[in-house]
């Protein structure tokens, strides 16, 4: 399948997808199109704006939090360092550490924890160059090593004596400072400390309202900084047992960051967790770090009671919006549902009940111009029934088709006049009206009958109608129809008379003329009265011929120019005629019917009517009005008198007696009309 | 002269012997004309360095002739011990008057000297004597007063001194020979080498002491901002 092809179905079946059945829905699937997409693209970014200003709102609370942690043990330093300073200073611990008893001084150091309620947990006391003298917690070295020299030079090396760390005794972080005693010189390093355990976990917990927890990580493989293969323990934490477990799960061990937070999915939901380092270097074999952690719970909670408001208000205002569509695509699809049943009836020709205008919008445009086009199209088709009823309907539609004009154009036109014998014998015996009806009845039948065979009514002259094939429109086969509607003339005239005779009126017959020939056609008369009608000796010699049924006693006569145009029927042949403003005698002819009608015995009959017509011109007097009379014999006994043998029969009673030149053309001159 | 030296050997009799043993001095010993003239420096600042104390150690058998066993005093003014740096021979006693009128407490934990001299004020009928019978340095403190420290060098005989503003001293009437020589300051380092040195010593020209103190640190606490005032409001 080609590229094109497929773009085409491609875009058709868009369409058709687009295609709907009704203007609401259009509007509907517009909106919404264009409705949704900017809603959805509002709640996305609102959404990103909410879930970011709860990061950072977490954030700046771990921020703060972690600030405060450090304030906690600042505070928690400084008390420790103000409890060692003042009570070592004490006379009695002076007194004490003066005896060098180091029983004595442990208890003098047990003494003072004592005193200070809490705020300090250990003690230890070591010479200025760091021999140990006394340790509360009795870790078993003689000597400061390792954190506690290093404490004690950085304590040596600064300005006030003071240094302060955190170092793991026997597995427990402590915030441990360090201070000399003065005696009055610097005797001894006095080294104090509080645990970061849970005590401390929660007092710092109840100055930053977030969890805190103190964790460990330990390198396996000591020296190696390899976080990933350390184990992480909490120390001291806020958090249930539960939840350390899921924090030593989750806490990240790889690159450790101070300034990112972490999230990390406890047992009541996602928290924001900021570490902070309390012991170790980034990498360090051991490290220790604060973790703070606060819940976005409270703020999911906000977030989300914020955004059912915001999809509350998105379901109102799409509703709102619907409603909207669907009162203004009523408003719209109403007048041009109205505006629809209204063109359907006048396409079925009903041009009464104009259609409402409201307002003056399009639609209400489109209406007023609706109820204008359908009074107009009234107004034409009144004209053109009008016509109708004048004039042929053919004729008619010309006249309506076309600018009418004065002047024709020649064409070859099959005439047909057809007139009503004994007319005038219906006037004398039926009353005016009676006669008018049954005149109507008959022009309306035999009109019918011209109209089915394509013929064109031109005009009624009293009881003969005119009837054109060719004109105004020329078909192949006028002559054939116009010789076919002579024949089903005179088959009607047989209904008709039924219907008289059951009436009790005269009955009638038909003469029919017909002759094919080139007139002119077109419209005649004045500028402002006209008549379309074909003029020409053909018309004149049809009525001719229409004339001599009267004589030949035949329903009808055809030319025969008519003839040749008409093959395929029975004629038999009549007469050879001059009729009256013509010179050129016109061979005449009966048509009998069509070829599959005709009867053998009326072969018989016109094979012998013509042997007899033979005689009759060959001057044969004797044996063609034998001949004649066998024909007449045939006849029913009413009809020989009048009959086209009787015609014969008399002419040659008239023929014989006279003396015939040599050269008889058997022409018979009609010179009256 | 014997007879000094030995008793000279213990402590607990030195007292007792102690002025027939500068009698027999006077008359047995000749007259000693060697003198040491010191002059010490601060490295770090350049400044000539005061409160620095000089000693000629004696052997143990010339000591007896050079005890000269005196009574001191170390004030206390404005919550200071004047002077801040005593020399006194073996066997001295010392006097710490209160010259403010609130209360000090005067104590020392040096293993030269333990003493304690509760609470006291100014003019109080009390002996505040004590007798220093062991050489060495005694830090003594106030323990009302954290930041008072002064110093009590028990020298073993009368020839050490301390070094004025000038950072000048004089040793004169050492005897002629060969002898260590120590050099002692608050802030110099215990233990170093340069502090203790042997000098020669002639009568008839005098031995010169000049050399440049590395100093520690003043690990002195710091006196707090108010104390100068001398009554509650």
């Amino acid at each position: 399948m080609s590229r094109e092809r497929v773009i085409d179905e491609v875009l058709s079946a868009v369409m058709a997808f687009f295609s709907f059945r009704s203007f609401r829905t259009r509007l509907l699937v517009f909106l919404l199109a264009l409705l949704l997409p900017v809603l959805l693209g509002i709640y996305i970014f609102v959404n990103r704006e909410n879930n970011q200003y709860t990061t950072d709102t977490i954030d700046s609370y771990l921020e703060l939090g972690a600030d405060v942690f450090d304030f906690t043990r600042e505070e928690h330093k400084n008390t420790l360092l103000t409890i060692t300073s003042t009570m070592t200073r004490d006379w009695g611990f002076r007194n004490a550490f003066g005896t060098g008893d180091p029983y004595t001084i442990i208890d003098a150091a047990d003494n003072i924890l004592l005193r200070s309620l809490g705020a300090a947990d250990m003690m230890l006391i070591s010479s200025m160059d760091g021999e140990v003298i006394i340790d509360t917690k009795i870790q078993g070295f003689e000597r400061l090593e390792g954190e506690w020299l290093a404490l004690m030079e950085e304590a040596a090396s600064s300005d006030n004596g003071i240094g302060d760390a955190i170092i793991n005794v026997l597995g427990v972080p402590y915030q441990i400072t360090v201070i000399p005693l003065f005696l009055p010189t610097p005797v001894a390093w006095i080294f104090g400390g509080f645990p970061l355990d849970n005590t401390f976990t929660d007092t710092v917990k109840q100055s930053i309202v977030s969890d805190v927890s103190i964790v460990e990580y330990r390198n396996a493989t000591s020296g190696a900084a390899d976080i990933n293969a350390s184990e992480v323990e909490v120390i001291a934490s806020t958090l249930r047992p539960a939840d350390q477990v899921r924090l030593t799960a989750q806490l990240q061990r790889t690159g450790m960051t101070y300034t990112d937070t972490q999230r990390i999915m406890l047992e009541d939901g996602e928290y924001g967790t900021l570490m902070r380092s309390l012991y170790g270097e980034p990498g360090a074999p051991l490290q220790i770090v604060a973790v703070i952690q606060k819940s976005y719970n409270e703020n999911i909670e906000n977030l989300e009671a914020f955004q059912r408001v915001l999809l509350q208000f998105y379901l109102a205002v799409l509703a709102l919006s619907l409603i909207a569509v669907v009162f203004l695509a009523r408003s719209v699809t109403r007048p041009i549902l109205d505006l629809a049943i209204r063109v359907k009836h006048i396409e079925e020709g009903d041009y009464g009940q104009s259609v409402m205008v409201r307002g003056k919008d399009e639609i209400s445009q489109l209406a007023g111009s609706v109820n204008n086009m359908a009074l107009g199209l009234a107004e034409k088709e009144k004209v053109r029934d009008l016509l109708g009823k004048v004039v042929s309907h053919e004729i008619a539609e010309e006249l309506l088709s076309k600018k009418i004009e004065l002047g024709g154009e020649e064409k070859v036109v099959t005439v047909l006049f057809a007139d009503i014998k004994g007319f005038t014998t219906l006037c004398e015996t039926s009353a005016p009206e009676a006669v008018l009806t049954v005149l109507n009845r008959y022009l309306s039948e035999i009109t019918k009958v011209i109209e089915d065979n394509h013929g064109v009514v031109d005009k009624y002259t009293g009881d003969s109608v005119m009837a054109l094939f060719g004109a105004p429109l020329t078909r192949p086969n006028d002559a054939d129809n116009a010789v076919r509607a002579a024949l089903a003339i005179q088959e009607c005239m047989v209904e008709l008379n039924s219907i008289n005779r059951a009436e009790g009126m005269a009955l009638m017959e038909a003469g029919i003329g017909i002759h094919t020939g080139l007139v002119v056609a077109g419209n005649l008369g004045s500028q402002n009265r006209l008549n379309y009608t074909v003029i020409g000796d053909s018309v004149n010699l049809s009525a001719r011929l229409e004339g001599l049924t009267r004589k030949y006693n035949t329903p009808n006569i055809v030319s025969e120019v008519c003839l040749q145009h008409a093959q395929g029927f029975v004629y038999q042949e009549l007469d050879v005629v001059q009729v009256a403003g013509k010179s050129e005698p016109v061979r005449i002819y009966q048509v009998i019917g069509a070829q599959e009608d005709v009867t053998p015995e009326q072969y018989e009959k016109i094979g012998v009517f013509a042997e007899a017509l033979a005689a009759y011109r060959a001057q044969k007097w004797a044996q063609a009005t034998q001949m004649f009379e066998n024909l007449q014999l045939t006849l029913p006994a009413a009809e020989r008198a009048e009959s086209l043998y009787s015609v014969y029969l008399e002419r040659m009673t008239y023929l014989h007696k006279r003396n015939l030149p040599e050269d008889w053309d058997a022409v018979f001159v009609f010179d009256r009309k | 002269m014997t007879l000094a030296i030995l008793l000279s050997k213990t402590n607990s009799l030195a007292r007792t012997f102690a002025c027939g043993a500068a009698l027999c001095a006077c008359i047995a010993t000749p007259a000693y004309a060697a003198e040491l003239r010191i002059a010490l420096q601060d490295v770090e600042t350049g400044q000539p360095l005061e409160n620095a104390v000089v000693e000629v150690l004696l052997p143990v058998g010339l000591q007896s002739q050079f005890s000269a066993a005196a009574d001191y005093s170390v004030d206390q003014v404005e919550k200071e011990f004047v002077a801040n740096v005593t020399v006194i021979p073996v066997g001295s006693q010392v006097n710490f008057p209160n010259s403010d009128d609130i209360l000090h407490h005067v104590y020392s934990f040096s293993p030269a000297k333990v003493f304690e001299l509760p609470l006291y004020g100014n003019g109080q009928s009390v002996n505040f004597s004590e007798v220093f019978e062991q050489a060495g340095v005694v830090e003594i403190g106030c323990n009302i007063h954290d930041w008072m420290l002064g110093y009590i060098y028990v020298a073993q005989t009368s020839l050490a001194v301390k070094t004025d503003a000038n950072g000048q001293a004089v040793i004169s009437g050492v005897p002629a020979g060969e002898f260590r020589v120590k050099i002692w300051h608050p802030r110099a380092p215990a233990e170093s080498a340069e502090l203790e040195q042997s000098i020669s010593f002639d009568d008839a020209q005098a031995s010169n002491l000049r050399m440049a103190l590395t100093l520690e640190r003043d690990n002195r606490l710091r006196r707090a901002p108010n104390v100068s005032r001398t009554r509650y409001r």
